[in-house]
């Protein structure tokens, strides 16, 4: 089972995102079951989202403690240590960030994706909206769901400058920087 | 239609399909999202009733109460304070004999203040003469929604629906929803006594003698017990046509069971997996899941816990003074059984908590090599996961 935790702000979207990706999921066919956590109801304030995604009905209705995907739509939330101390050598990990791998800290046995996720939305016209973008990204990092499954979920859910969202998260997609730490 | 949904937007929908001809609520959370989605349909003119936005919660009760004294189909939905606040008019919709259904969005009750999941909320309306049902996913609240339409309307008794906070308002998980015309042909248009008469306005419930006030309750308590057959044909019936039902019980692996776990709502969903883990290790671990509390289905549990050797009931709700809620309810049913199953209680879950399958694991193997039962209940919390104080 898949377990994916999402990491942002306060009005980065992250509650969005997370519905987004289980709706994309969901049209793919699987059983994802999604949820999110936030404290304070404020810009800025850090914001979780989480999924878990299965080939049948996902029964837990309890918290999701050890994910095995991380997503980061906010680099100051990111600490390589944390990082390392919840993932298992193979898993996930997606950081929105401007700055190369290595300048990211230990992150050895990790399959990493790096997108620079606000110079992707600006010149697709999205401005400082990244979540959708990111959603592309991450696709491509785990291999699933298909691309088209979340095209077609940003289709259904984000009716505001649809094509762009669509846009960006092809973009997303095809330029992410994957890399399997050695 | 399968749909990727909310708690409270599959009984949005299931309202929408069950063609209600006035809703009227009042915000609260976390259960302001069905609120809002039947608001959002009212507006563009796709709810079909009427929509009546009130002061509160003693309000929306009130209205809803006097409206289905005129014959029409009603609902409303609330938590935690706004059901408290509520009580009064609860007694009234129970005691007048209507068919109120209303969904409650189970939340931890003030004071402190704080937003998830807890069920004393609606255990502490009890004794309101209204029928309680707790549901585990997304899935049984939207069908238990549309059962309690027609559960009402034939007993003319309110209903009350429990869906719990977080781990079912806000979760979102598949969910099928059924085409409006198979629930159309399922639950027919209203046809309930209409005992106000608008053009004719009276007055209702006048003072009684003692003699009076004890037959009515009478009256009221043979409906209830009734209420345990037409639930259970209701939900019968709801298979026939939706291929899915629920029960008043529900047992899994009871049978050669040493000890069986009692549990409600979401508890229960997790529970199946820490079952299908224990009983992997060779561990005799039966699970009886509690779907209906009032009228309490004494027989149905009897048929089940009567000769199980141990007993242990896990739940999210405290009366504050004795033990968790369905414990005491459940000591009281087997109080009879000449199989005399040692029950023990754990309180878990409180306020939110996380209740994983570790820790229903842990409850588990406590019960089953337990020496003595006692009569408070075990809290179980992370510090008794981590093998500290006890």
């Amino acid at each position: 089972m898949l377990e994916i935790k999402i990491s942002g702000r306060g009005g980065q979207g992250v509650v969005v995102a997370a519905s987004t990706l289980g709706l994309s999921f969901f049209n793919a066919g699987m059983f994802p079951q999604c949820y999110s956590v936030y404290g304070g109801e404020r810009r800025g304030a850090p914001v979780v989202g989480f999924l878990r995604v299965d080939t049948q009905k996902v029964l837990l209705k309890c918290e999701i403690r050890r994910p095995n995907s991380l997503i980061y739509m906010d680099e100051s939330l990111f600490d390589a240590r944390e990082v390392r101390s919840i993932l298992k050598d193979g898993d996930t990990v997606l950081i929105n960030t401007t700055r190369p791998l290595e300048k990211l800290g230990e992150l050895r046995g990790l399959k990493v994706g790096l997108i620079d996720a606000a110079r992707v939305s600006e010149s697709a016209g999205l401005g400082k909206i990244i979540n959708t973008t990111v959603l592309g990204a991450y696709c491509r990092l785990v291999g699933q769901p298909d691309l088209k499954c979340l095209l077609d979920a940003l289709t259904e859910a984000i009716t505001v400058k649809s094509q762009a969202n669509r846009d960006s998260a092809q973009w997303a997609y095809e330029s992410v920087k994957i890399t399997e730490v050695a | 239609m399968k749909k990727f949904i909310t708690g409270n937007h599959a009984v949005a929908e299931a309202v929408r399909l069950c063609r209600p001809d006035v809703v009227a609520a009042y915000p609260i959370t976390p259960q302001t999202p069905i609120y809002e989605q039947l608001a959002d349909w009212d507006s563009a003119g796709e709810l079909g009733g009427t929509m009546v936005k009130v002061e509160s919660e003693h309000s929306a009760m009130a209205t809803c109460l006097s409206a289905s004294l005129t014959g029409v189909r009603t609902f409303t939905a609330t938590s935690s304070q706004g059901l408290a606040l509520m009580h009064e008019m609860l007694h009234f919709a129970a005691g007048s004999r209507t068919a109120v259904v209303m969904a409650v969005v189970n939340r931890s009750l003030a004071a402190p203040w704080a937003f998830w999941s807890d069920q004393t909320d609606s255990l502490s309306q009890r004794d309101t003469g209204w029928l309680q049902l707790y549901c585990e996913d997304n899935q049984e609240a939207l069908d238990t929604t549309i059962q309690a339409f027609k559960i009402a309307e034939e007993l003319m008794l309110p209903v009350m629906v429990m869906l719990e906070a977080n781990f079912i308002s806000h979760f979102m998980e598949p969910t099928e929803v059924p085409e409006p015309d198979q629930v159309d042909e399922w639950l027919l248009p209203v046809n309930i006594p209409r005992r106000f008469d608008l053009s004719n306005p009276g007055f209702m419930n006048g003072v009684v003698s003692a003699k009076q006030y004890r037959d009515f309750r009478r009256l009221a308590s043979d409906a209830m017990e009734h209420a345990l057959t037409v639930v259970e044909r209701v939900d019968k019936e709801y298979e026939s046509t939706f291929g899915r039902s629920y029960g008043l019980v529900e047992t899994v692996d009871c049978a050669d069971a040493e000890l069986v776990l009692v549990t409600t709502a979401t508890i229960t969903s997790t529970a199946r997996v820490a079952l299908a883990s224990l009983r992997s290790k060779g561990i005799k671990v039966g699970l009886c899941k509690l779907r209906l509390f009032r009228p309490f289905p004494v027989k149905a549990l009897r048929d089940v816990l009567d000769n199980a050797p141990r007993v242990a009931v896990i739940e999210r709700n405290i009366s504050i003074g004795r033990e968790g809620i369905f414990c005491s309810e459940i000591k009281s049913a087997l109080i009879n059984s000449p199989g005399r199953p040692k029950i023990q209680g754990y309180l878990a879950g409180i306020g939110g908590t996380d209740v994983n399958t570790q820790l229903i694991e842990w409850v588990v193997q406590d019960a089953i090599t337990r020496e003595v039962f006692v009569d408070q209940p075990i809290w179980v919390d992370d510090a008794v996961l981590e093998g500290e104080a006890q």
